[in-house]
């Protein structure tokens, strides 16, 4: 047995076979503002709420872009989101560089991925506080993918990460059809967003679509032609 | 020593290549391998030194597949020309150049496409394109016969006309066509005909 506060000098099993820094970190990304992202035929969209409005500072943006075509929002400590921010943005940059074309989503996710799960081997680091929503277009589609503390990697048609994300998880799961036009999905995805926090500070809306991912307010969003 | 010819029709590709490989002034082989898949619906043809083209091949070839494992759909024609091109820019970069001049072929969801990787590394985009010290010959059958509009039956005749001239002329270059026909079905060896 380990005294007690060393169990994070070295990334080791408790006897029940739980990497326990790893949940502690889990616990952390549920703790930030949720993001939630939904995918219909022809186009995915993600919004998030952005901090509360402070006459003093400049607004802080909550969807970050990667590349013309790749966004991500992120649920967790900041200052993690922005290293795998920056860590996307190599990657996309690095693809172009190599192939002459934009990364694909698959293959940043990928990296991203293997980039998170590294912090989960080593002793004397610390797992990234964070979840991500990745989202982008590509030339097989528009895409959504969840990546977690752990590495895990989910797709799907609608997903949610952050604070309370399970309730947005049980509305989009009663409400959301595959037919959904863009609009509905924008105002499903705000709707399941408002279910897992209130808010009144401003949405932030992320729109993927023949090859092209695009952050605009909630309003230009839905005034927008499909 | 060599003559390899692509052609970018409007419903594939076409690749001949000729069969013989050079030693000084000797025949070094009448039956050699010049064109090589990359994957089911792509594939490259060789010129220059044989050992640094199938040394690139092979790395791309499992570089592709790698990459097709991992992101689930396979590359492009322009990613597989771009990977070979790399790694031919760094060679002449480091003073250690593959002396080798490659035609990459197939059709993928762009359509098909025709790229020249060269020994700088520079890669062009073609619409029909030539290779070794057979080329000029080849060059002046497709200059004469190339047309908007082929399709890969018409483009396969001008590939082995082209090649067969090459060698009529061209002393690196003989013993036989060898030719391969990429439509979105995939990819076969055809049969070229006798030895010219």
């Amino acid at each position: 047995m380990l005294p007690r506060g060393s169990e994070g000098a070295y990334m080791m099993y408790t006897p029940d076979g739980r990497l326990v820094q790893v949940e502690y970190a889990a616990e952390a990304a549920k703790y930030g503002s949720p993001v939630v992202a939904v995918r219909g035929k022809g186009f995915a969209v993600m919004v998030a709420r952005t901090k509360e409005p402070d006459p003093l500072l400049d607004p802080m943006e909550k969807i970050h872009m990667v590349d013309e075509n790749i966004g991500i929002a992120g649920a967790g400590f900041t200052g993690d989101i922005q290293l795998l921010v920056d860590q996307a943005r190599i990657e996309a940059q690095r693809h172009r560089l190599v192939f002459e074309d934009p990364i694909d989503v698959k293959t940043l996710v990928n990296q991203l991925g293997q980039f998170m799960y590294q912090f989960t081997r080593y002793g004397n680091v610390r797992p990234l506080g964070a979840s991500l929503i990745v989202m982008g277009s590509d030339r097989i589609g528009n895409h959504i993918f969840q990546l977690d503390t752990r590495g895990l990697l989910l797709s799907g048609k609608a997903l949610a990460i952050g604070k309370n994300s399970e309730a947005a998880i049980s509305l989009l799961r009663g409400e959301y059809r595959p037919d959904i036009g863009m609009k509905d999905a924008i105002n499903l995805a705000v709707k399941a967003l408002s279910s897992a926090e209130d808010g009144e500070s401003p949405v932030e809306v992320g729109i993927a679509k023949g090859m092209s991912f695009k952050k605009m307010c909630l309003r230009d969003a839905l005034e927008s032609k499909e | 020593m060599t003559t390899i010819v692509a052609i970018r029709c409007v419903d594939g590709v076409v690749l001949a290549s000729d069969r013989r490989a050079s030693k000084g002034g000797m025949i070094g082989s009448k039956a050699v391998k010049k064109i090589y898949p990359i994957d089911g619906r792509k594939a490259v043809a060789i010129a220059g030194q044989l050992s640094d083209a199938n040394y690139l091949v092979n790395l791309v070839k499992a570089e592709a597949k790698l990459m097709e494992f991992n992101r689930g759909f396979p590359l492009t024609v322009k990613e597989v020309a771009k990977l070979l091109s790399n790694m031919l820019y760094s060679g002449m970069r480091n003073y250690a150049p593959y002396i080798t001049e490659l035609l990459v072929a197939g059709v993928d969801e762009t359509g098909p496409n025709v790229f020249e990787a060269d020994i700088s590394g520079a890669v062009t985009d073609e619409m029909f394109t030539s290779s070794g010290s057979g080329s000029p010959m080849a060059y002046g059958v497709l200059e004469a016969s190339y047309r908007e509009g082929l399709t890969v039956k018409e483009g396969a005749e001008i590939a082995k006309r082209a090649v067969r001239s090459a060698m009529e002329r061209d002393p690196g270059s003989g013993n036989g066509v060898q030719l391969m026909v990429i439509t979105e079905k995939g990819s076969e060896f055809l049969d070229a005909g006798g030895a010219a």
